[in-house]
């Protein structure tokens, strides 16, 4: 038996080694919890796929990244070296022009920021689900994976600068990915063209939706669209919003081009040309926060900018009202065709309750028969015109004097109505 | 040829020996770079130098554990810096590692043209092990691109023709 062990005694160590593998490899495949994200608190470290299992990765991190830290470092410190010490010319005046561009900026910024609370404000109020980046933390990439089946980068900050699993990371040209496993001091990014990632995005304006992930060359591509001749190369492509990472419309990348999903003959996939470079990422930007958490000099630029809207609006009331009182002093031409608005009618014809104003019909009113009627009394005779005596009107006929003449009864008048004109405005009815 | 392939005297038996820092710090260079350079090179870094550490360690020592042993550590370091499963690269640098010292102990190593294609032929074994474990014995769907794997191949036999020589300088002469 001893001389077993000793004659296969590499084969069996290697036996062994491969087997020790084996199965911790089938237990960090057994469960996957997602919905237990990877913490660190100092040296406690509680990950997604097991405590040994992400100890080990701590290790190599920790054991990786100061000398990528270092590398990056130094030669940061060379390219700064030079930058900042020897190739000083015009910075003087490139310095004034940026600071004036820098204050410029900020009130900009605060007047956005104003406006932009006012559309969140408005779009609270009709339910809309929006998140906006309020927060990123810069990061400097220093290492890879080193594996090609692996896109995975670190970056130089970690928990103790408030980084956590599943925030996204971006850059000014398009998303990268999100944070997966986070050290004290560094963390894992996983990129968007992992075979393992995933994001949601939509074309910009087919308005297809997919999902995002990489492929076995790198490239990433949205797999999940059935066939569409609409799909063409050159569309935008911009992040969904609904995968609780990504904010919505982040710029992803333009469709390079569409191939036939090998695996699903009616399904389609589109190769996406990121539009960030993640060959060459440098600096990144982490969002560590969607809600509204304005700084101290966010703030103040904040009031500055409500100071000087409050002052615009001062001086327009101001303006208005010397308006308004220039026009009461001078004599003002009056629309004859106007409605008159002062018969205590609304003017624009509606009621308190918004129902349209029934015009009264218009009734002439009645006057009250004359005691003694004249010629100005309505429908009475005149007197004058009866007696002849008196009276300009005198007909030729009427000139026969009457002997007799009975005095004429007072007929009380009877002036007919006019009809009513219900459907006539007042002012129409001119 | 057959002189040359076969250690017959007593110079290509003996076990190579290194400075013992050299076995801490070589691997860990080698860890180092492997994440650094993809960052220069981008997707042009088709190189494995754990594995090639590996398999040169394991060549000089001619001891199949030895060579295991610093495969899987070395593998599972690597398999500790990317997002997936640890212990995918670990079994590939493992067989790799035994392999190797088996093949140390039975041909000479010295020749340039015969570690260019140990390696070469080491770099494809590895590629084609982390192929199988993830998918057979993992069951992921992985996709790769057999163009790569046989340019990182060539990659290491490349590299190897620099690195080698100069680990075996700073072995210990008796």
């Amino acid at each position: 038996m001893e001389s077993f062990f000793g004659r296969y005694r590499n084969l069996i160590v290697l036996l062994v080694i491969l087997l020790l593998q084996v199965i911790g490899l089938a237990v960090q495949v057994r469960k996957a919890s997602p919905s237990a994200p990877a913490t660190v608190v100092g040296f406690l470290h509680e990950p997604r796929d097991g405590t040994g299992v992400l100890l080990i990765r701590l290790w190599a991190a920790e054991m990786v990244t100061p000398f990528e830290r270092a590398i990056h470092g130094g030669g940061q410190g060379v390219d700064g070296l030079w930058n900042n010490y020897i190739d000083l010319r015009h910075t003087r005046d490139e310095n004034r022009e940026l600071k004036e561009t820098v204050d410029r900026l900020r009130l900009e910024q605060a007047m956005l920021h104003e406006d932009a609370l006012q559309g969140q404000r408005l779009q609270a109020l009709l339910d809309f689900q929006q998140k906006y980046i309020y927060k990123t933390t810069p990061a400097q990439v220093i290492g890879t994976s080193g594996s090609s089946l692996s896109r995975v980068v670190y970056v130089d900050k970690g928990s103790a600068e408030g980084l956590a699993p599943d925030m996204a990371v971006i850059t000014s040209d398009g998303i990268v990915g999100k944070v997966r496993d986070v050290f004290p001091h560094s963390a894992q990014v996983l990129m968007i063209n992992d075979q393992t990632s995933g994001a949601g995005v939509v074309l910009e304006t087919t308005r297809i939706r997919g999902i995002l992930r990489g492929n076995g060359a790198g490239q990433p591509q949205v797999i999940n669209i059935l066939a569409d001749a609409r799909i063409q190369p050159g569309e935008h492509v911009l992040t969904a919003g609904g995968d609780q990472i990504f904010p919505r419309g982040l710029p992803v990348g333009v469709v390079e081009r569409v191939d036939r999903d090998p695996e699903r003959g009616s399904f389609i996939v589109v190769i996406v040309k990121p539009a960030a470079s993640l060959q060459r990422l440098d600096e990144v930007l982490v969002i560590t926060s969607l809600d509204a958490h304005l700084s101290l000099q966010q703030q103040a630029d904040l009031e500055t900018s409500e100071e000087l809207k409050g002052a615009e609006v001062a001086a327009e009331a101001q303006r208005k009202k010397a308006a308004a009182e220039m026009a009461e002093r001078l004599p003002g031409l009056k629309d004859p065709n106007a409605p008159d608005a002062a018969d205590g009618r609304p003017a624009d014809g509606k009621n308190a309750d918004g129902t349209p104003v029934t015009p009264a019909p218009t009734v002439v009113p009645k006057p009250l028969p004359a005691k003694h009627s004249d010629r100005f009394s309505p429908g009475g005779v005149d007197p004058a015109t009866a007696t002849g005596t008196d009276g300009a009107a005198e007909t030729p006929g009427d000139s026969t004097p009457q002997t007799e003449s009975k005095p004429p009864t007072p007929k009380p008048a009877t002036p007919k109505p006019n009809p009513p004109k219900a459907d006539t405005p007042k002012g129409r009815a001119r | 040829m057959v002189d040359v392939l076969t250690p017959d005297y007593r110079r290509d038996l003996e076990i190579r020996r290194y400075p013992t820092y050299l076995y801490l710090l070589v691997p860990l260079a080698t860890l180092v770079l492997q994440a650094w350079l993809p960052r220069i090179l981008g997707r042009f870094a088709y190189m494995d130098l754990p594995l090639l550490v590996t398999v040169y360690f394991a060549l000089n020592r001619r001891s199949p554990i030895h060579g295991t042993l610093l495969g899987a550590l070395l593998g599972m370091a690597q398999d500790g810096l990317t997002q997936g499963a640890i212990g995918i690269h670990g079994i590939a640098n493992a067989v790799c590692g035994y392999l190797s010292a088996s093949i140390g102990i039975r041909i000479v190593v010295e020749n340039n043209i015969i570690r260019m294609l140990l390696n070469f032929m080491f770099t494809l074994l590895s590629s084609v092990l982390v192929i199988f474990v993830t998918r057979v014995l993992l069951g992921l769907h992985l996709q790769w691109n057999w163009l790569d794997e046989l340019l990182r191949a060539a990659g290491n036999a490349v590299i190897g023709l620099v690195l080698f020589p100069l680990l075996d300088r700073t072995q210990i002469r008796d």
